[in-house]
Parts: C-alpha cells; sequence; structure tokens
C-alpha cells in the first residue's frame, strides 16, 4: 500500500509539473490514430467511387484511379434493368418503413404499457422463437410465397410482406424507450377522460419522435442490402429483382468481365442517398442504439 | 369484462387467419399462360450475353416454322449455374427453356426439371450432333433429356506472351519458373473447382467414370482410378504448382487475372473468356493447349474435361404445348441457330456441320480446345457429389507434407469418399458381387449372390455366358477384395447357362460355373 | 466447495468473486434440473387439474343452461345473438361457418394426407403423344403442401375448440349476469372498448397474426422437416414425395461417417470456431469501439462530428457492396497484395483467404471495420451519462486515465450494456453477410467437408446451414437438425450468461 501512495505523490506531481504538454502530446496521439483510422475507413469507398469513372475497361484492374474518366458506367445503367430494380428496392424500403414502424410501436407501447394476462409469456416466447436461425425458414416462407402467387415477377410485394409480418419481434428497442416515458403522464390523461387510444395518439407518438424516426431508419436500410433472400423471391426473373440482387448477378463469372465497372457506379448510386439519408438522421440513430444497448 | 374483449380480439385474429387460408388454397393454381390455340407465353433463361441473340432467333422461328406456333417469350439473363440452381429448388417456377452447363445434367433430370425428348427428336439430335455431344444428354437407357447447345464447354491456355515465350509453353515447370522470374501470376482453379483439378489426374490417364442407372435418376456403379500409382504422379503435379506460391485460386479466375493488381501471366480458362481476353492483352496474347508437366523424370500432358452446354425443356402437362417447346428447342440448337451463335458470341458449335464451317475451325480459341482435344476426356455424366469431393482432394494434396505416403494418404480418403455415395449398408459391404463383361454389361453393373453356406456365394440368377466372357467376383462393390482366375479375370470357356459360385479359402476365392438346369 | 460468510466474501477478490459464482452456477445445475423436474410435475397437474374443472364446467353450463346457452354449444353464437349481443354472436357464428366450410372443401383433404404425406408421387414423361412426337408429365400430390397445410389446419382446429370453450365460457356468465338483473354489453360497448381498455388486444392483433404467420408456422414446419427425408431428390413434388422417417436422420447426424468424417465431428469444428468467431467479434468491437468513442469524445479534439461521419460511412453502405470490394482488396492477386509488393515490403503474396488462420484473422479485422462505428454510437451515448462529479473526484484522488477507466468507466459500461453484449455474442454466431460476402466459408477444409456440401475454415453453423439447403444434394432435413441445433447451444448461452450477469434488470425500475 505503502509503495502505491509514493507511486500517486510521484505522478501527481510530474502531472502538475507537465499538464498541459502531456495533454498536448496525447491529443497528437489520438489525432494520428484519427487520421490513420479515417484513411482505413474511407479507402475502401474512395476506390468504389474512383472505379465507376474508368471507362477504358470494364473489367477488374489492378489500379485504382482510372486512365480514362467519364460518366459511361452511370449511362450504361440506364440501358439495363438498374433503375428498376432500383425503383424495386425504394417502394420496399418506403413500405417496409411505414408499415414496419406502425408494428414495432403498436407492439412496443403495448408490451410497455399495458399489464395483461400474457403478457410475460408473449415477451418469453418471442425470445426463444428469436433465438431459431431466421435462415431456416427462408426455404419455406418462398414456398408460402409462391402458393400466393408473390414471387417472381410480383416479388415485390411479396418481399414487403414477409419484411414486415415478423417485425413485431423486433421491438426491444423502442419498447426500451417507451419504459424512459414516465407512466404519470398516462395516468393524468386518463383521468381526464382520455382513452386508451387517445393517450397514445396525443400524448405518447409526440414523445417518441426520436424511437419513431430510428425504427423509420432502420426499416428503411435494411431491403437495400438483401441478396439473398430477394434472391430466393425473385428465382430468376429480372423484373422482380432488388438492387441487391441484380449488382450481385453483375458479379457472376460470366457477367463480371463485362460490368465490373458498372457494378460500382450502381454501387455509388445505391450508398450516397442511403448514406446521406443516415447521416441527416445519425441523431436518433445513436439515441436509438444507446437506448436498445442500455434495455437490452 | 375483460373475457369479453378477448374473445372479440380473438375472433378478428381468427378471421383474419381464416381470409389467409383461404387466399392461400385459392391462388394456389398457376395458369398454363396458353393464351390462343397455337400461341404460348414461354420463359427462357440464358446467359447475359445471348439475351439479345436468342429473341431475335425466337422471332426467326415464329416466322418460319410451318406449324403456325407463335411464341410469345420472356428472354431473362439468368447464368446457368443459377438457372439450375433455381429448377431444382422450385421446377414449377422454373423457366420453360433453359440454357445450363452438363455438370448439372444429372441433378437436373434427379429433380424432374427435364422432359425426355420424343422418338423422332432424339433422331435429329442423334444425327445432328458429334458423339460426346449426343453422349452428353443421354441416360443409361439411350433416352435424350436435353438438346446440346455448345461443344467448346472445356479448357485450355491463355498466356502473356510477353513472359511466356513460344519455346516454354508446352512445359508446367519452365512456365512457372517464368511466372516466378517476372513477378507474375499462375491462375487456374484447382481448390475451387473439380472441374479444373481433374486435368492433373486425366493427364497421367486416371479415370473417373460412372455408369447411370436405366432411367437417369442414380448412379449404377463407378470406375475411379484417381488412388493409384498415376494418380500419385497427378498428385505429385499438382502438388508442385499448389505450392508455387504464384497460383490465383479462386472461384473468380478469369482472364481478368492479367489485369490484377499482380497480373497473372497464365490463365486456364475456356472459349467464354476469348473475346475479353482479346481485349486485355491485345497482341500479347498467346492460346494454346495445356502444357505438360514431369514428375520422376516421366513427362504427361495436363488432360481436360470436354463438355457442352445444353438446352433444357421443362415437363410439361399439355402434349401441344410439349410438341411447341421442343420444336423451339430444336430450332435454338440448329445448325443456323448454332452458326448464329458461333459469330455473335463465339460459342463453339456441337452440330457437326456447323463444326465444318471454316470460320468455326479457324478460331484461335476453338483451335485450342482442338489441340488441347486429344488430351480431353469427355464429360459423360459425373455423379453430383463428386464436384463437392473432387474440389476437396486438392486442398488435402495442399495440406499433405508432398510426401508419397502423405499424398498417398489424401487420394485414400478422396476414395473412401466415393465409396459413401454408395451409402452401402453393412450387409452390403460383406457381400460379394459379380461383375464383368457378361449378361450384356461392360464392367458396370454389380450381380447380385447370396451367401448359400458359410464361405460360399452363389448369383442369384443363372446368366447366359459366351465363351471368352471375363468377369471378377468382388467384396463390397469396390476392387480392395477381388477373385477372377487368380489375379486375373476369370474366362468364360465354354458357353452355357450358369449360376456362378465363389468358394472362400483363407485369403483366396475359388469361381465355378455350375450349370443351370 | 468452501461456504462463505457474507463477510468473508467481501473480502474476497472481484475475480475470485466472479469464479466462485460461476463455479456456484456449475455446481447448482443439478439443483436446477430438480427444481425445473419439480416445475414440470406442478405444471402437470395443475393442468390435469385445470382440464378437469374445464370438463366439469362444461357439463355443469350444460346442465344448468337455459335453451339459448345448449343450442350454443352446437350452433356457436347463438346464445349470444338471443341475447341481443350482436356482433359477437355474428363473429363467433361466422367462426363456426368457416370452419366447417373450410373443413369441408379443403382441411378434411391436408388432415387425412398428413400422415403420409402423400400417395401418388408425378408420372413424369409418362405419356408418349406419337403424332405430337412429345412426352407429357402428370403431376399429382404435393407433399410441401399437404404438410404445410396440414399443419395450419390442425391449428385451425386448435383455434376453433379454444373459440368453443369461449362460445360456452360466454354463455354462462351472461346467463348469470342477466340472472342477477344486470344489462348486458351491447355492441356498442365492446367496440369502445377495443380503443381503450382492451386497447392492447387491438394493437397486438395484427403484429402477433404476422408473427404467427411468417415465423412461428414456418419454424413448426421447419422442425418437422428433421423428421422426413425431405431434400433435392424427393422434393415433394416434381420428382418424388417425401415421407415421415422419424428420428432417422438425428441417428445420420450422430453416426454417419465417410472416411473418418462424419456430420458430428464437422458440426463440433464449426461450433468451435462458430463461438471463437463470436466471442472475437463482439469483444474485439466492444473495447475497441469503447476505446475510439472515449478518443473522440476527449476534452479538446476538435472536429467530433466529422470523425463520428467518416466512420459510420461503413453502417450506412449496403454491405454487399463493401464488404465484396473489400473481400476482393485481400485476394492474392488483389490490391493490397499488390501494393505491398510494389513497395518491396513482401516477395511473395500474403494468404489472407488461402490460409486457414489467416483467414480466420483477417474476417475477425475487417469485422473491426464493419463493427466499431456501431459501438462508437452506443458508448458515446453512455460515456455521456457517466457522472462527471465521479470522474472528477477520481482524478483529484490521483487516479491516472488508465486507472479512471479500469475502475470507473469499465464497470460502469459493462453494467449498462451487459445485456447488449450477449444479443452482441448470439447474433455475431448467426453473421451470416461478413462470412459469405468476405470469404463464402473458404478456404475449403477437406477434412470435415465430406459431410454435407464443402465447408471452410470460416464457415459458421448459419452458413454451413446455407451450404446444405443451397447444395448439391439440397438436404433439407440436415439444415433444419443444424438449424435446431444452433438454437440449443444458443438458448444455453443466454440461460448461462443470464445466470451469471449481476444483475438481470427489473423492467419496473425504469418507470
Amino acid at each position: 500500500m505503502r509503495e502505491k501512495t509514493k507511486d500517486l505523490n510521484h505522478s501527481s506531481m510530474k502531472r502538475h509539473i507537465g499538464i498541459k504538454a502531456q495533454t498536448h502530446i496525447s491529443n497528437t496521439a489520438i489525432y494520428v490514430i484519427l487520421v490513420v483510422m479515417s484513411i482505413v475507413w474511407l479507402l475502401p469507398f474512395v476506390f468504389i467511387v474512383l472505379q465507376s469513372f474508368r471507362v477504358e475497361s470494364t473489367y477488374p484492374v489492378g489500379y485504382v484511379v482510372p486512365q480514362k474518366w467519364g460518366l459511361d458506367n452511370y449511362i450504361n445503367l440506364g440501358k439495363t434493368d438498374f433503375w428498376h430494380w432500383y425503383l424495386n428496392t425504394f417502394i420496399a424500403a418506403l413500405a417496409t418503413a411505414v408499415l414496419q414502424t406502425v408494428i414495432v410501436l403498436c407492439m412496443s407501447y403495448t408490451l410497455s404499457r399495458f399489464r395483461f394476462n400474457g403478457r410475460k409469456a408473449l415477451m418469453k416466447f418471442i425470445l426463444i422463437l428469436g433465438m431459431f436461425p431466421g435462415m431456416l425458414t427462408m426455404i419455406i416462407l418462398y414456398r408460402v410465397l409462391a402458393d400466393l402467387g408473390l414471387t417472381q415477377q410480383n416479388a415485390l410485394p411479396g418481399l414487403i410482406l414477409v419484411y414486415v409480418a415478423s417485425s413485431g419481434m423486433g421491438y426491444y428497442v423502442s419498447k426500451g424507450f417507451f419504459d424512459t416515458i414516465p407512466k404519470s403522464l398516462d395516468e393524468a390523461a386518463r383521468i381526464d377522460g382520455a382513452t386508451r387510444a387517445q393517450v397514445l395518439y396525443k400524448i405518447i407518438l409526440p414523445l417518441a419522435k426520436p424511437i419513431v424516426i430510428y425504427t423509420i431508419l432502420t426499416a428503411f436500410m435494411a431491403p437495400w442490402g438483401d441478396f439473398v433472400f430477394a434472391r430466393y423471391v425473385a428465382m430468376g426473373t429480372p423484373s422482380g429483382y432488388n438492387v441487391a440482387v441484380g449488382l450481385y448477378s453483375w458479379l457472376t463469372i460470366d457477367q463480371i468481365n463485362s460490368r465490373y465497372t458498372m457494378f460500382c457506379a450502381g454501387g455509388v448510386c445505391v450508398a450516397v442517398p442511403v448514406a446521406i439519408l443516415f447521416m441527416c438522421l445519425q441523431k436518433y440513430y445513436v439515441s436509438g442504439v444507446t437506448g436498445g444497448a442500455v434495455k437490452g | 369484462m375483460r373475457k369479453m374483449g378477448r374473445i372479440l380480439a380473438l375472433v378478428i385474429v381468427m378471421s383474419m387467419c381464416i381470409g389467409m387460408v383461404l387466399g392461400l388454397t385459392g391462388c394456389g393454381k398457376k395458369d398454363d399462360n396458353t393464351t390462343g390455340t397455337n400461341t404460348y407465353d414461354v420463359t427462357v433463361w440464358v446467359a447475359e450475353n445471348a439475351v439479345e441473340l436468342t429473341k431475335q432467333q425466337i422471332a426467326n422461328f415464329n416466322s418460319t416454322n410451318t406449324d403456325g406456333i407463335t411464341i410469345n417469350a420472356t428472354v431473362s439473363a439468368v447464368g446457368e449455374g443459377e438457372a439450375a440452381t433455381n429448377m431444382i429448388t422450385d421446377v414449377e417456377a422454373g423457366a420453360d427453356i433453359f440454357c445450363f452447363a452438363q455438370d448439372q445434367f444429372v441433378r437436373l433430370v434427379n429433380a424432374g426439371a427435364l422432359t425426355k425428348l420424343g422418338i423422332a427428336a432424339t433422331e435429329t439430335v442423334t444425327a445432328n450432333n458429334d458423339a460426346s455431344s449426343v453422349a452428353a444428354v443421354k441416360t443409361g437407357d439411350g433416352s435424350c433429356y436435353a438438346y446440346p447447345l455448345t461443344a467448346d464447354n472445356g479448357y485450355f491456355m491463355y498466356y502473356d506472351k510477353s513472359v511466356i515465350s513460344d519455346s516454354i509453353v508446352g512445359s508446367l515447370e519452365d512456365i512457372i519458373a517464368a511466372c516466378k522470374a517476372n513477378g507474375k501470376n499462375f491462375s487456374m482453379q484447382l481448390e475451387s473447382s473439380a472441374w479444373y483439378a481433374a486435368s492433373f489426374f486425366f493427364g497421367t490417364g486416371c479415370v473417373s467414370e460412372w455408369t447411370l442407372t436405366e432411367d437417369g435418376s442414380d448412379f449404377a456403379s463407378y470406375y475411379d482410378t484417381f488412388n493409384s500409382d498415376k494418380g500419385l504422379a497427378a498428385a505429385k503435379g499438382m502438388y508442385k504448382l499448389l505450392k508455387s506460391g504464384i497460383l490465383v485460386d479462386t472461384t473468380t479466375v478469369s482472364v481478368s487475372d492479367f489485369a490484377a493488381a499482380t497480373p497473372s501471366a497464365v490463365v486456364i480458362s475456356g472459349a467464354w473468356d476469348y473475346t475479353k481476353a482479346v481485349e486485355i492483352l491485345g497482341d500479347n496474347l498467346g492460346v494454346a493447349a495445356l502444357p505438360s508437366f514431369t514428375v520422376d523424370g516421366t513427362t504427361y500432358h495436363m488432360g481436360s474435361f470436354s463438355g457442352n452446354k445444353l438446352l433444357g425443356v421443362k415437363p410439361q402437362t399439355s402434349p401441344e404445348r410439349a410438341a411447341a417447346l421442343n420444336k423451339l428447342a430444336l430450332y435454338l440448337t440448329s445448325e443456323q441457330c448454332q452458326l448464329e451463335r458461333f459469330n455473335t458470341l463465339a460459342w463453339g458449335p456441337s452440330n457437326k456441320n456447323a463444326q465444318a464451317n471454316e470460320a468455326v475451325q479457324a478460331n484461335p480459341a476453338l483451335k485450342a480446345l482442338i489441340a488441347q482435344s486429344p488430351y480431353a476426356i469427355p464429360q459423360g455424366q459425373v455423379h453430383g457429389s463428386w464436384w463437392d469431393i473432387g474440389k476437396a482432394l486438392p486442398t488435402a494434396i495442399k495440406d499433405s507434407d508432398g510426401s508419397d505416403a502423405g499424398l498417398k494418404a489424401a487420394l485414400v480418403d478422396y476414395e473412401n469418399k466415393i465409396k459413401e455415395l454408395f451409402k452401402l449398408t453393412p450387409e452390403e459391404k460383406r457381400a460379394y458381387t459379380i461383375i464383368g463383361d457378361i449378361n450384356g454389361d461392360t464392367w458396370s453393373i454389380d450381380l447380385p449372390m447370396t451367401e448359400t453356406s458359410a464361405g460360399v456365394w452363389k448369383t442369384t440368377e443363372a446368366y447366359d455366358l459366351v465363351a471368352g466372357n471375363q468377369f471378377k467376383a468382388r467384396k463390397g462393390r469396390s476392387w480392395d477384395v477381388s477373385y477372377g482366375n487368380g489375379a486375373g479375370n476369370y474366362v468364360v470357356e465354354t458357353a452355357g447357362r450358369y449360376y456362378i459360385q465363389l468358394t472362400l479359402t483363407g485369403d483366396s476365392g475359388t469361381i465355378e460355373l455350375i450349370p443351370a438346369e | 466447495m468452501k461456504q462463505y460468510s457474507d463477510l468473508e466474501y467481501l473480502k474476497l477478490s472481484k475475480w475470485h468473486r466472479f469464479i466462485l459464482k460461476i463455479a456456484n452456477f456449475f455446481l447448482g445445475i443439478p439443483m436446477w434440473f430438480a427444481h425445473l423436474g419439480i416445475k414440470i410435475w406442478t405444471y402437470i397437474k395443475k393442468f390435469g387439474i385445470a382440464v378437469k374443472d374445464t370438463f366439469v364446467d362444461i357439463y355443469e353450463t350444460f346442465q344448468n343452461g337455459d335453451y339459448k346457452t345448449r343450442i350454443s354449444f352446437f350452433i356457436m353464437g347463438f346464445g349470444s345473438l338471443a341475447r341481443g349481443q350482436i356482433l359477437r354472436g355474428i363473429l363467433f357464428l361466422l367462426f363456426e361457418l368457416v370452419f366447417i366450410f373450410y373443413m369441408i372443401f379443403a382441411g378434411a383433404h391436408w388432415l387425412s394426407l398428413l400422415p403420409s404425406l402423400g400417395k401418388e408421387g408425378p408420372e413424369l414423361n409418362s405419356h408418349y403423344d406419337p403424332n405430337l412426337d412429345a412426352y407429357v408429365t402428370v403431376y399429382h400430390d404435393n407433399s410441401f403442401k399437404i404438410l404445410l397445410y396440414g399443419v395450419l389446419t390442425i391449428f385451425f382446429i386448435i383455434a376453433l375448440i379454444y373459440t368453443w370453450r369461449l362460445n360456452i365460457k360466454q354463455n354462462k356468465i351472461s346467463q348469470q349476469i342477466l340472472a342477477s338483473g344486470k344489462p348486458l354489453k351491447r355492441t356498442k360497448d365492446d367496440l369502445r372498448s377495443l380503443v381503450d381498455e382492451q386497447f392492447h388486444k387491438t394493437l397486438l392483433a395484427l403484429p402477433t397474426l404476422g408473427i404467427f404467420m411468417f415465423t412461428v408456422l414456418p419454424m413448426v414446419f421447419m422442425i418437422l422437416v428433421a423428421f422426413t427425408n425431405y431434400d433435392g431428390a424427393h422434393n415433394g413434388f416434381s420428382n418424388s414425395l417425401f415421407h415421415w422417417v422419424g428420428l432417422d436422420n438425428f441417428k445420420t447426424m450422430l453416426t454417419w461417417t465417410s472416411g473418418g468424417n462424419s456430420y458430428s465431428a464437422a458440426f463440433g469444428e464449426i461450433l468451435v470456431w462458430t463461438l471463437i468467431w463470436a466471442f472475437f467479434a463482439t469483444f474485439t468491437n466492444y473495447f475497441l469501439g469503447m476505446f475510439v468513442a472515449m478518443m473522440i469524445n476527449k476534452k479538446g479534439i476538435r472536429l467530433k462530428k466529422m470523425w463520428r461521419m467518416i466512420l459510420i460511412l461503413t453502417i450506412a453502405i449496403p454491405q454487399f457492396i463493401s464488404l465484396l470490394y473489400v473481400s476482393k482488396m485481400f485476394a492474392v492477386n488483389g490490391i493490397i497484395n499488390g501494393t505491398l509488393m510494389k513497395w518491396g515490403w513482401i516477395q511473395e503474396p500474403l494468404p489472407f483467404w488461402t490460409n486457414p488462420t489467416w483467414a480466420r484473422v483477417t474476417v475477425i479485422i475487417i469485422n473491426i471495420w464493419i463493427g466499431i462505428p456501431y459501438l462508437m454510437l452506443i458508448t458515446t451515448g453512455i460515456l455521456m451519462n457517466i457522472p462527471a462529479d465521479l470522474l472528477e473526484s477520481a482524478k483529484i484522488d490521483g487516479a491516472n486515465a488508465f486507472q479512471q477507466y479500469t475502475k470507473i468507466t469499465l464497470p460502469y459500461m459493462l453494467f449498462i450494456t451487459g445485456p447488449y453484449l450477449l444479443t452482441s455474442f448470439t447474433a455475431n454466431m448467426n453473421n451470416f453477410n461478413v462470412i459469405y460476402l468476405l470469404t463464402a466459408g473458404g478456404p475449403a477444409n477437406s477434412a470435415a467437408s465430406s459431410a454435407a456440401g464443402s465447408v471452410g475454415f470460416t464457415d459458421l453453423l448459419i452458413t454451413w446451414l446455407f451450404k446444405i439447403t443451397t447444395g448439391a444434394e439440397s438436404q433439407y432435413y440436415m439444415a433444419s437438425i443444424i438449424g435446431i441445433l444452433v438454437f440449443v447451444v444458443v438458448a444455453l448461452i443466454s440461460l448461462i450468461v443470464y445466470s451469471v450477469l449481476p444483475s438481470v434488470k427489473n423492467e419496473e425500475d425504469f418507470q
């Protein structure tokens, strides 16, 4: 113990002497680390953007900076189904965002605010259900959709249905948020004669703006990256592809050499709007994930 | 009062379920999409670069056919691999006509995704295409299940002339040395694909032959000699390339490796890459047959698979529609269409007349294929799981220590995996069977025997044997334990109808012919 | 095991306490099972009593019922209609009618075929038309649909029984209310209660229906598939039907061998890597993410927003674009190896994707690239909540930055994010995207691959499952078994962690 005290005294003395210099050194070190990290984080994306402007060849090459710059790849996207896929994905994302938000809010608000028979059982049941790998149900979901006639050229409504249907299981984050809104607010309103429904619309929802936006944002972003299930549902019908499936098909062995730079251009077209949207709504995303992490 | 609400909620939920259920059962049936008497809505899956041409060819078919058939086609870009996977996953949703590579043939027949060709169509296909292309579409009983589309599904060597000089183009060792000296790579799929990995084994004279059952739904037997001295030589050759440190071995090996960050000087690929190869390397592009490799003083020319791309028609429930689709498929694989395909896409024809065409004969990629052809093994029909097993073999060779014992262990493991495909029951593993050129067979079908008393096995049936017929008895359908006349085959001396009996005594077995009454 | 008194326990070091806790957990397992056994037995007894009571109640209701109640036993909702509760009556009646209609026209058919999963397979290319020179195929039963709708029908029957029981109960209650001279609830009241005291039922109706139809039903189906021979060669419709095979597949999983390899060995090998991967993927991200957040949050660091913006690009951009590109960058002939060789730092390309150990380390490192930003965002939020005076007083006491971190920040973080770590661990176990897009499971593991498809060294259970369903033999039944085993593993881990965690939070605390 004595030794330790001595140590502490020593270091505190040192701190008094060189506190400014020390802060300066550590800040510089941090800046260096941050700059290096930024380069590592940005590099792949910069490379993709650069490749998308390469017009001298269409296959993957070993250099990054194009020898000849141009917009050919972006223009050529118009000659393929790309914008159709883009529209498909956009509609799916939009519909999913709206419907999923409604469902998740219904679920999480109910589980946060109401105490009813079977509530605990329902939550436990959903927890256990979530432990099964979702990949397992892919084949059967495909068959069900095929039976409903919602595959291939009709893949879009089918995809939306599947994205939305089970979204109630992801109620945790927003339930955590609702849990933090004091119950006394509800009770006061109830005493004033408001129905439960009115409490939700008039009091809770305005307060829940961050979590609503968080839910919309995450729901909107998910369909852009689905390349496994969406490929199943489209089952070889290009008009039913989403961008992920379409772009992925350009990287297959028989297309990569003629479509590689277009893949990069398409990737940029997908990434830029999504990234901008994300950046703008970042604040809400943070409040969402933070809340979710805290409440488990 | 809470209870009442629950009832209501439940009833609402249930009525929604009902709606769902009714919806589910109601929408089950799909139309055959037959819009008019002779007009058919058809979906077609072909590779991306063939879409436009196929559309045009179908339009030509509509205007020229004499049966008044009009095909209303939706042609989609679905690659050969994905087309086969999709068809196997869901035949109902699959395309009516689709293009696929030969290695998927058995899987597709198995999945019920291919319609049998009519008698006349079978005759046309057999007459117009070269022999190995015809073999590629037939099952054990001689029925055709697909139409040969190309005969260029083989591989050869693209190389960079500025690195590989003409004098060393025939030697794998020299090529590897030249690549290393120039800091270049060597692109070939080995661990990524059994189709390419077989090259070394075919080069040393190994075979892997598979016999289909009559209905084509499964395999009756196989004859595979990878686990042998020849196979060991092949493994040694492959080991050199695997350990060269310059091998690029990914599923995406293609001629664009010539332009990678560390460029390759050699790419083993097929005719489909030719146009791009010219674009990338220009005048420096060299095209040649595969090189030779030397093991223990013996030189072997690397072998290859030669195979086909095929056109398949999905089974149909209406005879008129089936007939129309078959006519279209026949047209799309005709001499004229194959030549058009050669002219626009450089796909090598399987049609004999088209093959004789001068332009076809002059094409450098097809020339290289022809140069490779003496060493190429027609693909025939191979068990679907063989592609996985064959793919694991190079990995096992690479992971071994390179010694004879290590390589041998990899080959033994390979053979065991193949044996396992036949999933013999313990009884079958124990049982002896007769195999040979008897009963109209050629060493492919095991004739069953039963144990009449301890150590005595007798065939269940009597067979008509001809003088000069040869056969052997073997245990567990493998060659680990087999008896003939000493080490050789048993040769029939007098023709007749016999039961065959095997008597085991210690380490040896004696074969006798017992005349049937 | 030594028993500690409270005082002794408090004197122990943190690690000692932690180890003690874990030891207690494992020692407690037999007791836990004993408790579980007792619990289950109590449940069974309770259930038995409840069933008996239900039957008695139904009997008594019939005995004591008026004619309205008695007719309701056969025509559901009759009592409600006769007593003026129109909406309820109509709904009950409608449900019964729809049920009868469904059973006659579809349900009975599916149910009768469920035990066999279909009688007649397709007649492939069976009829030859010599005039047209064409073969025709005739399709018959569809095992897949039989299983699906058979299960659905069973659910439907259970729902009917439940509703019928409610209908009986309701008649009894209505009769009692009327007997006591009070009025019954009218339709208007029912509707109003759905937006008020019964509002939760309105809200939950749609989400739970969705979960039932698109998660529960498929799960039940896929679990049942483990007891059939459903695979590529028996796809149930276009080649041949599939049938029940009992426990055969489980036996195969345990005993099937090929050249010394077996499913169970392959499963074990992949499971071990899956756990290693999940551990590193979770904790590297956790600590590095926290570290980055603390660096950016440090007083005096400028452009905080910009740094964050740059890092979260990996969240904002779809993974199939970024990871596919990164995977190519690390290839043998990719840009990273090319550049390093050009600079003369290496002579031979680094085997990022071709050497098992390299590949495993590389996926973990690239996962950091994907994962740090999430953790950075989470920790940024939480770090701001650490009471400033706590850190300030620690500083005054002379704690250096590292001590502040280990004594205050880290325990606080661990306490708050405990449950998150668990969910993130199980999510990483099922992290399909990162593995599939980067390596597709490779490099190949020749020793394990004979058992079902080509197994690679970076394959997780989830990618293996995917390979089995899409591979050469499409063994859906094996995928189903693996899925069930994944569930068991995840459930077990969750159970252990929840038992060891210092505080399983009481959700009411937050309100």
